[in-house]
């Protein structure tokens, strides 16, 4: 192997890494907007998926039980959007900034004793021959628990969404609410289901992110990619297939960033780290310049557009 | 029961109840006395002279975000733009004081306060193009700004602008005296806050009164019906964000020159969301987003209090104050939907 090939699949890995809390934060908030909810809190749901998950591993010396208490917890905080969202009918952007502003201060308040703990890690997963074959080979050898389960959740959940019953009564439901309805489908239970399998799916996310990517706590240390994944699903075009190269996007930039700080550009890594963020928005906009509407689901243009 | 939950008195109290439950079963569930508790935040935050103080102070830059998220809020704009706007306008204000580190006469200070608000404007801006002319969501486009200012902040007071004599800590060289705001008697209430309170008397009067408050009712009310009519929908897009960034701005540089008396990172400490909550408290009603963020200001402010004297960590005002925000939006939404109802 050239050495061409080992710095890219180095980026490819890090880049990976850099996605997967993202990745899996972004199916969530895929799957809740196409059914017509948006939720800005899964910035607040990632915290407390971190903290809990950090806490968790920290206490029980196991990352797999932290990853479930992180799910856990992502489960327990969205569930205030979908009461505010469904049950009171609340704007559906302040609701999420109150979801953010709430798991801000859960995780701060109860995550003040777990900083500087130590956790334990994964086990490095054994890929047997994979790790031979020609160029991926080493890319999936340098795969982590939560990277290969978030690449796997990607076709599940695609699959899953376009494939099946249930997939389609969700869909139907972010198109048409009334049809839905006419064809005795509810969209409040439906709704209220994907904004519970976003705090899922963002509180695994969150847990990836303290248990396996950075392997620390810290007070917000999710940095908005919970808010970056509700732009990204928009660049995904709400389809669950599309959050993967999407992902990739703000994990590249930020790959790109760490890999520009090592090898001692004259640029700051504190402007370095604005990258991912620009790169981010800069594709919201070239996604929205684009001005077909392909792809919105006809129940969050009324949300999105007012 | 039904026309006092949607009588504004009615919401209040529904609200306050609310909240109180929220709270309290909060304090219970982490085993602390419910009452005793509230009473210490109360305390925290009122209790005396120097508590009062603080609290203004916090309540300060809070009530300018909240401005600027009202503003746009009157064309019925969601923005959370406030804190990024905030950081723009303290980064280019300290780069104007530190130009002329030697002034000592009023005028750089008024140059100091004109930058800053222009800095915020133009912060404010980028997402406003990207609002009226490419129909980015300006939700969304505020918040991804917010971070890029805030790690600006960071990038000078860890590199260019560090001063040395802060022995390693990252911020920049202290402010000058002459271009520190006047402060009331020894506290460190500055006039920030008259300004604050005076700006938000002119905004209300100005929805309310003048002939441009009624062009963004109509516009945020019936677009369409506004745009047939003639109006420019998309200048006021501008106009509003613009407006609002320079309050923000404003907000920026007064806590810098005045509270830090440098730029530091971190310095809006999160005022750009509470902001945000007034500004929905207060139903973007300007006089109402006075007392809204005296409350909110309190809060936050109780919170350094309760760790030093309970023991507990100050994050918990954030927790309250995230529980208000549920509280209201819970409380609102269910009035909303009984109204529809009615019709």
């Amino acid at each position: 192997m050239d050495s061409l090939d080992i710095v890219f699949t180095g980026f490819l890995i890090s880049a990976l890494r850099s996605a997967t809390p993202l990745l899996l934060t972004l199916l969530g908030e895929c799957l809740g907007q196409r059914t017509g909810v948006i939720n800005l809190g899964a910035e607040g749901q990632m915290l407390v998926g971190a903290m809990a998950g950090y806490g968790a591993t920290a206490a029980f010396g196991n990352p797999w039980v932290g990853l479930l208490a992180g799910a856990g917890a992502g489960v327990a905080l969205s569930a205030v959007h979908a009461l505010l969202v469904v049950g009171a009918q609340a704007n559906q952007f302040a609701s999420g900034l109150a979801v953010w502003m709430l798991g801000f201060g859960l995780s701060a308040y109860f995550g003040a004793a777990l900083v500087g703990q130590q956790v334990t890690a994964f086990d490095s997963i054994d890929v047997g021959a994979a790790a031979q074959w020609p160029v991926i080979g080493s890319v999936i050898a340098g795969m982590t628990p939560t990277v290969l389960l978030a690449l796997l959740l990607v076709p599940v959940i695609g699959l899953w969404f376009y494939r099946t019953r249930t997939g389609l009564r969700w869909r139907a439901v972010g198109e048409s609410p009334a049809a839905a309805r006419a064809a005795g489908v509810s969209p409040a239970t439906v709704q209220i289901q994907a904004v519970l399998v976003g705090g899922l799916l963002s509180g695994l996310g969150g847990a990836a992110l303290s248990v396996d990517y950075t392997r620390t706590w810290a007070e917000g240390m999710s940095a908005g990619r919970g808010l970056v994944a509700v732009g990204l699903v928009i660049v995904a075009r709400w389809n669950p297939w599309w959050t993967l190269p999407a992902a990739l996007l703000f994990g590249g930039a930020e790959a790109l960033s760490l890999r520009l700080q090592t090898a001692d550009t004259p640029i700051s890594a504190q402007l370095l780290h604005i990258l991912p963020y620009l790169v981010s928005l800069v594709v919201l906009t070239l996604t929205c310049l684009r001005r077909s509407d392909s792809g919105t689901p006809a129940g969050l243009k009324a949300v999105m557009d007012r | 029961m039904r026309d006092l939950m949607l009588s504004g008195p009615g919401r209040v109290v529904g609200t306050t109840l609310a909240v109180l439950m929220l709270t309290g079963a909060f304090f219970l569930a982490i085993g602390r006395d419910p009452v005793e508790l509230m009473g210490l935040i109360v305390r925290s935050a009122a209790g005396d002279g120097y508590a009062i103080t603080e609290s203004l102070v916090r309540a300060t830059p809070i009530l300018l975000c909240a401005l600027a998220t009202a503003l746009p809020a009157r064309l019925g704009l969601i923005t959370v733009g406030a804190e990024g706007q905030l950081y723009f306008g303290a980064l280019l204000g300290t780069g104007f004081v530190l130009a002329n580190l030697g002034a000592t006469s009023a005028a750089p200070y008024m140059a100091m306060i004109v930058v800053a608000m222009l800095a915020g404007a133009a912060w404010a801006l980028l997402p406003a193009v990207l609002r009226s002319h490419l129909g980015v969501n300006e939700t969304i486009s505020t918040l991804l700004v917010n971070y890029v200012a805030a790690l600006l902040v960071t990038w000078v007071v860890y590199g260019p602008w560090k001063s040395a004599a802060n022995l390693g800590w990252p911020a920049t060289a202290d402010f000058p005296e002459a271009f520190k705001p006047s402060t009331f008697f020894d506290s460190r209430v500055h006039s920030g806050l008259w300004i604050a309170i005076g700006l938000a008397v002119l905004l209300h009067w100005t929805f309310v009164r003048t002939r441009w408050g009624l062009t963004l009712d109509v516009l945020r009310s019936n677009p369409r019906a506004g745009i047939a009519a003639g109006l420019n929908w998309r200048r006021n897009v501008l106009l509003t964000m613009a407006l609002g960034g320079m309050l923000a701005g404003l907000a920026g540089i007064l806590e810098t020159a005045s509270i830090q008396g440098r730029l530091q990172a971190n310095l809006s400490a999160g005022a750009g969301l509470s902001g945000f909550l007034v500004a929905w408290l207060a139903r973007n009603h300007c006089l109402r987003i006075i007392p809204m963020s005296l409350l909110v200001g309190a809060l936050l402010a109780s919170g350094d209090g309760l760790q030093m004297f309970a023991n507990v960590p100050s994050s918990i005002a954030l927790v309250v104050q995230g529980l208000l925000f549920v509280a209201v939006l819970l409380v609102g939404g269910y009035a909303n939907r009984l109204q529809v109802r009615r019709g």
